[in-house]
């Protein structure tokens, strides 16, 4: 009985990555395929990165090191033998999941490299050597005049294959989910909650780091060798520190150790700043936004997070009253927001400062994610993961007895 | 011939001598007493013995094998298994999972099938849960099987961290400070607890504690440190008349 329904998983898993391809380009052009295509390696990358730094607690920052060295070593391997050789292997498709297996092992080698020497090191010392580790390997990427040097790796063969992309985001989603549902799985959470105790246990720590280290850094390798035949060139600035740092804040904002939580937080930072990037004016034009408007803003999101932040922590509501006073609260905020700006713009020189709004991109992201951390400062799913249990649970907590066992 | 065995073991931390030159044997079956005054080195001791610390010298050795300086996971595989004096479970981890996380040491399918969640990983998944719920049964955690182990009691916790080490399968167990924050009633539950781990199971216990009724009561064995060094070794009559241990506990009439 398990192997019928492990192969009609996969075949599943399989059809749904085709159906994601032919949606995205029979709905939209070449742009929006782009973005469902950054989408699944950012599920990828945030998920595998979740491996390390959730579920592991190693805190690993120098994840577009990994996803740099798939997307090189794979590139350079493309350019000199991609004309030679993919016809031999089968076609176009076989070499890039070739390639992929070439960028997980390449990238696996360097996770291995980094996971040894940061055995002795927690916490933020940790994170400062694998922060050290990304910027050194960019650093020498940049200076190699056989990559590229510091302008691109141009002309590695473009190979289409966005089924192949999720593909791979839900194989990595799948591992992770395997993982943490067998023993072993429970010995990378123990090295999370107590180094001393796991190893007491008789559980080796070294191996289970390095590890996490491998598998999590052999899922990026993979998404760089996906990222480098979709773009068919690739810069050291693709892989530069905000790289890492966009993967980070994806793990953080979902729920540290949360999978589901990364996955959603990948899709949504993966395009929220893209959409920000086409808001224009009616007319097409570039928008202006006046300093009344910005303030205006500013202040009810400040005066909604508040409020939000006093209806979270008040756990004894039921969901349903929790639910109707958030929507309050954004109802409530829209207004006096809207208040607010009638009032700021008889202020002149707020009503007269124009700013463009592809200016405030990054100031818009940057807010979302302050306002949604202090909201949740544990991320969006804490460390929850989907499940329809989960899901039933969720609207029955008024009923659900407390946790806590009295002895 | 002993179980455990210490030799002249010294350790210090900078100019600190933080246990001098101890040397006793356990037997096996044994229930062993470590005591001393706050600060003697007790468990300093533990730690030696688990490989957390190395010592600076003497000779540790476990079951005719010399054990000075094993890391401690090897230590464990060897069949040493401890508890903690501040305890130290798997706050995120559900009290089953904690006790299979202790089972961990005879895992052995590959990684490779944990990945892809083959049968053989789910099959011994299994068994591991059924032998983790079988210890939770003989240290009556049955009922809080599926709770989170930070929401569980105090005296709990310090149980399900006795069956996390017991899953290990160990022939020699630690416990530090044991009964430390129990009630007089949960003293003789551990008690009990204890003495049925070494008649029924055949462990040999050692244990350090505060609580002179506790381990006079429970031990056989009984050896004394204070300021790191050895002030008396023997039965708990011997221990309790011993004039050293009594100033050492009680202070010297001046």
């Amino acid at each position: 009985m398990f192997w019928p329904l492990r192969l009609g998983s996969i075949i599943a898993a399989i059809a749904a990555c085709f159906l994601i391809q032919a949606a995205t380009v029979h709905f939209v052009d070449d742009y929006g395929q782009r973005l469902v295509t950054l989408a699944a390696l950012y599920v990828t990358l945030a998920v595998s990165l979740n491996l390390i730094n959730g579920i592991t607690g190693q805190f690993s920052i120098g994840h577009a090191a990994f996803y740099m060295v798939g997307a090189y070593f794979t590139g350079f391997l493309s350019i000199k033998y991609f004309e030679a050789y993919s016809h031999q292997v089968g076609g176009p498709i076989v070499w890039l999941i070739l390639m992929m297996v070439a960028g997980a092992l390449g990238a696996m080698l360097a996770g291995f490299v980094v996971g040894l020497p940061s055995l002795r090191l927690r916490g933020d010392y940790l994170a400062i050597v694998t922060l050290g580790f990304g910027e050194i390997l960019r650093i020498i990427v940049q200076n190699q005049e056989s990559l590229g040097g510091a302008q691109a790796l141009a002309n590695i063969p473009r190979v289409k294959a966005l089924w192949l992309v999720w593909l791979l985001a839900f194989i990595c989603v799948a591992v992770c989910r395997n993982l943490l549902k067998t023993a072993r799985g429970l010995t990378f959470v123990a090295v999370r909650e107590d180094e001393v105790a796991s190893a007491a246990m008789g559980v080796n720590v070294t191996k289970v780091k390095v590890t996490a280290f491998m598998v999590g850094a052999a899922f990026a390798g993979a998404a760089g060798a996906l990222l480098a035949h979709y773009e068919g060139y690739i810069t050291p600035q693709t892989f530069a520190m905000d790289v890492s740092f966009i993967i980070l804040t994806m793990v953080v904002l979902g729920g540290t150790g949360s999978i589901t939580g990364s996955i959603f937080s990948a899709m949504f930072l993966s395009y929220l700043p893209e959409y920000l990037r086409s808001l224009k004016a009616p007319d097409g034009g570039t928008l202006y936004v006046s300093g009344a408007t910005i303030l205006q803003w500013l202040i009810a999101i400040f005066l909604a997070v508040a409020i939000t932040r006093f209806i979270s922590r008040s756990a004894q509501f039921p969901l349903g009253k929790r639910i109707a006073g958030y929507v309050a609260t954004l109802l409530g905020a829209f207004v006096i927001g809207k208040i607010l700006g009638f009032i700021l713009n008889l202020v002149h020189p707020l009503a007269a400062l124009l700013v463009d709004a592809g200016q405030l991109r990054m100031v818009i992201f940057a807010v979302a994610l302050i306002a949604i951390m202090l909201i949740r400062p544990q991320g969006v799913f804490a460390h929850h993961e989907f499940s329809w249990g989960w899901l039933r649970q969720l609207f029955r907590r008024k009923n659900r007895p407390t946790t806590a066992v009295s002895s | 011939m002993s179980l455990l065995k210490l030799a002249g073991v010294t350790i210090r931390f900078g100019g600190l001598v933080a246990v001098n030159d101890v040397s006793f044997d356990i037997n096996p079956g044994q229930l062993f007493g470590l005591i001393g005054p706050n600060g003697a080195g007790k468990t300093t001791c533990f730690n030696m013995v688990t490989g957390v610390y190395k010592p600076s010298s003497g000779v540790i050795s476990f079951d005719d094998r010399v054990i000075t300086g094993t890391p401690a996971n090897r230590v464990a595989a060897l069949g040493i298994a401890r508890t903690f004096q501040n305890i130290r479970l798997y706050p995120a981890l559900s009290v089953l999972e904690n006790v299979v996380v202790g089972g961990f040491l005879r895992h052995k399918t590959s990684l490779f099938s944990s990945l892809a969640y083959l049968p053989s990983a789910i099959n011994e998944t299994d068994l591991m849960k059924a032998d983790a719920m079988e210890l939770l049964r003989v240290l009556d955690l049955e009922s809080v099987a599926n709770v989170r182990s930070a929401d569980l009691p105090y005296g709990k916790q310090r149980r399900l961290e006795i069956a996390r080490a017991m899953a290990t399968k160990p022939k020699l167990l630690l416990l530090d400070e044991p009964a430390a924050g129990m009630n007089p009633n949960e003293k003789v539950d551990l008690m009990n607890a204890v003495k049925r781990l070494r008649d029924d199971h055949g462990k040999t216990v050692l244990v350090i504690e505060h609580d002179m009724r506790f381990v006079m009561n429970l031990c056989e064995q009984i050896f004394v440190l204070d300021h790191g060094e050895e002030i008396a070794q023997g039965p708990p009559e011997q221990i309790r008349n011993d004039p050293k241990v009594i100033a050492a506990y009680l202070g010297t009439p001046v």
